[in-house]
This record gives C-alpha cells, structure tokens and sequence, in this order.
C-alpha cells in the first residue's frame, strides 16, 4: 500500500534467519553482526518489497525477542463472517456451502460493488409482495434484469438464484438432473435395442421435446460426476454387486459406499492394483465433445455486439463458471466471507495476537505489538512547521519535489517505546542504492534514546535538557547555523532526534549527460524515490525475562538485568526527486 | 453534547470554540444549526458544508405537544471534519417523496479534505483520505482507514479493521493490529507530513485529541 511521504518501513529478515519451527533453539540474539555489515539492505530487490512493512502491520515475539511480520507468524481462523451482512456463518456450513454467504449478499459481477434488492413494483398495480424484486448494482447500475432474473420474494435471494437460469429459465435441481440423465440413458438404450432389432436408423424418437441446446455446465459437471462414481463403484475388487444393482437399503452395502468416497479409509482398502478407468465415452457421461459451430457463433456475436458485450478477465475469473465470454452470461457474485485470525509465532508457537471472537467486538485479548518493543523511526523536513491537515500551506516542505544537487536537512526522530534508556548506534550507506545516487549523511549516528517513563514525568519537569539550538532560519528557509556533526538535535524523556543531511542525486544520469539518452539510464517506475536504508542497533539493559530467571539461574535474584542487542534495517522514504 | 449555535465570544480567528471545546471554522457553512449535534472537542474546518437542515420529516410526533427538534447529523468526540468537505444525510425516495434520514458519526474520526459524506452511520477511529466520496446509507465500522480518492457505492456495509479503496471502493486489505495505536506516548503521524521533532502527534485510527488542540 503506497503511504505518503516521508514514511518508515521496518525490515524483517525472517527469510534470511530462516526460522525454525524447533522452539528449542530459540534465535533470541540476533545474527553475528559480522554478517549484517557485508551487505547493505536495498529497499529496490524485488525481495525486499515482501520483508518490509510499516510498523502498525508488525508484531513481537517476546520469547524470541524479535519483530514478527506476516511471514513468520502463522494464522488461525477463529470465525467467519460475511462483510457484508455480517453474520457469522459456523464452520460446519462453511464444510457443506463453502466461503460465500448464502443470505442475500451478492456482489456486482461488473464492477464489484455489493449489491442491493430493488422492487420493481408498478405503482399503478401493486401486487402482494411487493415484487418481483431484482438484485442491483447502485454504482454501475448493472441488474438482473440484463440477464433476465426477478425473484418473486425479497429474502432468500441465494435459494432462489439457485433455480433460476439466466433468460428465467428453470435451473434443475441435482435430483431432477439425475432422473433426466437416466430417463435419457433408458431412452438410448431403448433406441439402440430398437434399432439392433429394426436394423433401421430413422426410427423417431418422440420424447425429445426437453432437448434444448449444449449442455450446461452444471450439468456436464453432474454428469461426469455420476459417471465417475459408477465408475469407482465398478472398479472395486471386493464389490461384490454390480453397480447397477447395489442395494441402498442395505447397510452394510452402504457403509462401504461411503467409505469408498471418503479419502481416509482409501490407502486401508486398497488391496489389489486398481484396472484403469475408462473414459466418459457419451454426453451423458460428461464427454464434452467440440462444437465448432460454438465458436462460429461467438466470433459472429462478437462482430455484431463489438468488444462491449465481452468479459475482462478479472470480471470472468469473479465468476463461479469462469469460462463464459460474454456479459448475457455474467451471475451476480455472493460475497466471499471474511476472517477473524489469531496469530503465533512461527518459530516459537506463543500466541502475539488474539482478537475477541466476537464479531462485533474489536477489542483484543492479546496483542503484542512491535512499536511497543521497537524504537521508532520517523523522518521530517527540518524546515517544516506542524502543519495542518487539510490547510495545505504553501510553507510546507513539498516531499514530492525534491531538489537534486542541493543539500536539504532532515529531522530524524526516534522515540522509545520500553522502560529502559536505548544506546543507538545508526549505520546507513553514504550513497542510495539505484540509478539515482543520492548522498546521506547521518550527522549523529550514535546516541542514547531515554527510557519511556510515566507521561506526568515529562509534563512535571517539563525541560529536561534544553538542547533547543537558538536557530535563525535564513533567506531559504533552512537554519543557517547550528547544525554540527556529532551532536544530536534535540531530545525529550523518551526520544531524541537528530540531523540526516541528504543531497538528492540527479535524475536521468549524473547531471553531466544530460541530453544523452542511454536506454541504461532510463527510469523504471519510482526509481526516482529517494529511499534511505538505515541499519538501526540497539543496546540497552533489561529486567531478565521471568521465564528465563525460572531456568536455574544460580544467582536468581530478583530484578536481575540483561544486556540486550537488537538490530534491523529500516527503510525511510524521503520523497519523491523532482525532474530537471 | 452542544450545539454548535452556542457560542461565546471569542476574540477573532479561525475558529469559533463552544463550551464543550468544540471548533468550528467561521468560514464553514452550518445549515440547520439546531438538528446538528457536536459531541465536544470535534473540528469543523474552513469550507465544510454541515447540511441540518435535510433532516427527517416523519419520524418525529408532534401530539405530544412538544416540539422536538429532528436530529440529522450527530457527531461525536474530537472528530475532525477537513476543509471543503460536505456532510449530506442520506435520503430515499418513497411514494413521490424524499425522506431524509439522520447520519451518526463516531469519535475520533478523520475527514479528510474535499470528501462529500451521505453514509448513514460512521463509527470511532475511522481514517477516511482526501477527495472521497461516500454514498448514501453506507455504513463503515470502527477502525476503518479509507484511501483517498475512493468511492463508497451506496448501501456499503464495511466490516471493522478493513482497508477501502478505489472506484468503486472495495476491501483491499486489512489495517494492522498497530493501526491507531500510539506506542510508547510520543507517537508520531508520518502520513501528513505532522509530528516528529519531539512535538506530540498523532496517528491514523487513533487518538486525535492532540491533533485537535494543535489546531488554532
Ligand atoms: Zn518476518
Ligand atoms: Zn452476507
Ligand atoms: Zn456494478
Ligand atoms: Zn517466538
């Protein structure tokens, strides 16, 4: 998700660690910094786009002792519930109806906008119910009525859906469609016999008044279905009926019917190498069999109809048949359910977020959240004032539009979130990696961050050290003085904050070929966005983890301290560098 | 809860500060003063159209003699409504008539500037960007962050902790379980381009009572 500018992202290298799904050997220190410093993270490897996530999104682990991201946690679904009704639907029925809500809520198949029940009632002959009713779309205006579907009732729109075809046409039910499929296997049978013993092709068929056009695909679907259930059924070595004259009343009959469908009991009963299956030889076995004469008569619609009336790839794959083509063809979509997820870590398998189950509810029961473990990051113009939001100012520092060659201040503010005082040390590349090398300079890399105590503390004695630099702002807008390496700008109780100096490379090669055009220096999209890597390392003593001190520590007294390391890459996007 | 109508006399500025520490821009344009209610510390910027005077006709029985004042927008607590906005409730057309219907906004929402609001309920810790245009009857859950320049299609239902966005908008994803949480007291809203420097801040879902003292 783009983030405006400046924004902080935070690296978790759990695909570099590789986490261990073992909880014995905890990686509780972090990698020999050995290895961190041979290379320098880059914001622009196409893998650094999943490790990198804002702040909010991470969790901590505190037996690992480490920031936990999408990938190293692993999710578990405590409910479902439709977004749009919000109903929870049990996980039973999601076992037998699947992840879309069978209440009313349907999706616009054009556009994606839910979908609303209209009557379309006339006024001048009211009927009832208040219909027929139709589902449709208030942002594209898209309905059934295109498709020609009315419901007679405006509840219960999924079962009615159900039954009816696009044009209105009755949908079978899968009962009505096993007794056609066997009306019609007899009448082919019939037929054949008939004509073995007339020895005669022409003999008329009068019961084929229900024989209308291709199959549908539900019905190929069922066909194929019960074909291959025969099939099985007639593969069984131990079967000791043939399929066709399996007794369903018979217990024992149907307890092994069911178990020849269930997939558990499958390596069990397998006894003798299975002969191979035939193939689906007729219609009525879902054989599809081409039809060119199809094809034909889509290119035709095609040029009559023009482009309009075909389906974009993302509004076929919405649908439940997603090999349709044209918009006569489009269901409405039911709504896919959402999910509320607990999550773990995936080395450790302690739980770092537990919302309530409830789906009202937003509270949650645990939450362990990286920015309350983590210092955080947080980049500013130094030239900026506080401005508001929504009264753009025409002072404000305009990070879309950085100036190349031209050395521009930024504040770097890091506020801690623990209870005890952090030593910092930053590290970051002197040049941004990508074609456009901007130059960074982090004025103080090293410093101490105080510990966040009570809030009253730091309203009480409300000046703890005035480092306030009496700066004059020049003729530019940056202070002109007081900027010196090696001491930090300002700090608070729990934050300090100091000086990055950053002098924007050139777009479009390094100034001097400008008017050149190598295709080497042409700009892929956003290379132009001046993002800082900045290792971040943090010392600091704490209180020994409780569970830890259990762990026969001879010397177990309490409030014994730790020393404690941390150490991750951060990303800061400055802004965007303005075109020459 | 305080109309905005009761004002004291402040000396000349932006705002105009209630009783209850509601702010509310000279320059904004209230209509129907009386049927709105702001729930205290809540800022009406520069530009932004608050329209009471659309509230319901029906629902409210005047036998008893007497005369309740409709209510049609209420807004709650250190909710911030951004420059050139416009505030409509919804309405619907039944038997030739139109009938407006009251518009419930929760604590600690955030407009943001140039977005026209018809939903029906809005609840706490809502983000919504700039330019965003709400139809009628949606209806967005608590913790909701909207991306700028969305469309919400009329009669949206937005299940909480969601990401919205596009035209028409739909559920891109999910906000943090951080989303709105300030850690460690000094927090620090990177997204406007506000906070740092050891100024306290504010962030997106959170608490914006301290974006609305900074407001003057
Ligand atoms: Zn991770
Ligand atoms: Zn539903
Ligand atoms: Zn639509
Ligand atoms: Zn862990």
């Amino acid at each position: 998700m783009a983030q405006p500018f400046p924004y902080t992202y935070y690296s978790c290298d759990c695909y570099d660690s590789k986490i261990t799904p073992n909880p014995s050997k905890r990686a509780s220190q972090p990698p020999p910094a050995d290895d961190e410093d041979e290379r320098t993270f880059d914001p622009r490897n196409p893998r650094s786009n999943y490790s990198l996530y804002p702040l909010e999104h991470l969790l901590y682990c505190e037996d690992c002792q480490q920031i936990r991201c999408q990938r190293c946690v692993i999710e578990e679904t405590l409910n479902w519930f439709c977004p749009s009704c919000l109903f929870e639907v049990p996980s039973s029925v999601i076992k037998s109806d699947g992840n879309r809500c069978t209440r009313n809520c349907y999706n616009c198949p054009v556009c994606t906008s839910p979908m609303t029940v209209n009557s379309l009632e006339n006024p001048a002959d009211p009927s009832s119910s208040g219909g027929p009713w139709i589902l449709a779309c208030p942002y594209c205006h898209w309905s059934t009525v295109e498709i020609g579907i009315e419901f007679e009732k405006h509840t219960g729109i999924t079962s009615q859906l159900t039954r009816i075809g696009n044009g209105g046409k009755a949908i079978p039910t899968p009962k009505e469609r096993d007794k056609e499929r066997e009306r019609r296997k007899e009448l082919e049978t019939m037929k054949k016999d008939r004509d073995v013993l007339s020895g005669s092709e022409d003999s008329p068929t009068t019961d084929r008044g229900r024989d209308d056009g291709p199959p549908s695909h539900d019905d190929i679907f069922s066909n194929l279905s019960a074909f291959y259930k025969s099939q099985i059924a007639s593969q069984t070595p131990s079967n000791p009926f043939s399929p066709h004259e399996i007794n369903f009343s018979s217990p024992s009959s149907f307890s092994r019917i069911m178990n020849l469908y269930s997939s558990t009991t499958s390596k069990k009963q397998k006894r003798e190498k299975p002969a191979p299956m035939r193939e689906a030889a007729s219609v009525l076995e879902g054989l599809i069999i081409h039809d060119p004469s199809e094809d034909a008569a889509a290119i035709e619609r095609i040029k009559k109809e023009g482009w309009s009336s075909t389906l974009s790839s993302t509004q076929k794959f919405a649908q439940p048949i997603p090999t349709i083509r044209f918009d006569s063809e489009l269901r409405p979509i039911a709504s896919l359910l959402c999910t509320k997820r607990g999550k773990r870590c995936r080395s450790c398998r302690h739980i770092l977020s537990k919302p309530e189950s409830k789906i009202t509810s937003t509270r949650y029961k645990i939450k362990l959240l990286a920015l309350n473990h983590i210092l955080r990051l947080s980049l500013r113009a130094l030239s900026t004032t506080t401005i508001q939001p929504g009264t753009p100012s025409p002072l404000a520092f305009d990070y879309n539009n950085l100036k190349s060659g031209i050395p521009t201040h930024f504040l770097l503010h890091l506020s801690n979130p623990l209870f005890d005082p952090i030593r910092v040390t930053l590290a970051t590349p002197s040049t941004t990696p990508g074609k456009i090398q901007s130059r960074v300079t982090i004025l103080c890399p090293q410093f101490e961050v105080g510990a966040n105590t009570d809030v009253w503390d730091d309203a009480l004695s409300s000046s703890l050290s005035p480092i306030k630099k009496p700066t004059s702002i020049g003729p530019d807008g940056q202070p002109q003085t007081s900027i010196e390496a090696g001491k930090i700008w300002d700090r608070g109780r729990n934050w300090t904050s100091v000086i990055i100096e950053v002098i924007p490379g050139f777009v479009g090669g390094i100034g001097f070929s400008v008017g050149k055009s190598d295709p080497e220096d042409e700009l892929d999209e956003d290379e132009d966005v001046l993002e800082i890597p900045i290792f971040v390392r943090l010392e600091f003593e704490a209180d020994v983890n409780a569970e830890e001190r259990g762990l026969g520590d001879s010397r177990g007294e309490r409030g014994a301290r730790e020393k404690r390391e941390e150490a991750f890459w951060t990303v800061v996007g400055v802004g965007r560098i303005a075109k020459m | 809860m305080s109309r905005p109508s009761a004002r004291k006399a402040a000396p000349k500025g932006e705002y105009i500060e209630t009783d209850s520490g509601n702010k509310v821009s000279r320059r904004s344009a209230i209509t129907g003063t009386a049927n709105i209610t702001l729930g205290g510390r809540t800022v009406i910027m520069a530009d932004v159209h608050l329209r009471g005077d659309l509230h319901p006709t029906r629902a409210v029985p005047s036998s008893s003699g007497k005369d309740v004042t409709p209510t049609s927008i209420s807004i709650g607590r250190c909710t911030v409504i951004s420059t050139g906005s416009v505030i409509k409730p919804p309405c619907r057309i039944s038997r030739g008539q139109v009938h407006y219907y009251p518009m419930k906004i929760g604590d600690n929402v955030f407009v943001g500037p140039h977005s026209t609001i018809s939903a029906i309920s809005i609840a706490s810790h809502v983000h919504i960007g700039d330019h965003t245009t709400i139809h009628p009857f949606v209806i967005i859950k608590e913790n909701v962050k909207i991306l700028p320049n969305s469309v919400i299609p009329a009669n949206m239902v937005i299940p909480s902790s969601s990401v919205v966005g596009g035209r028409p908008a739909r559920v891109i994803g999910e906000v943090g379980e951080g989303w709105g949480v300030s850690g460690g007291g000094a927090g620090v809203g990177g997204g406007l381009g506000v906070g740092g420097g050891g100024e306290k801040s504010w962030v997106e879902g959170g608490d914006l009572r301290e974006l609305v003292r900074s407001i003057k």
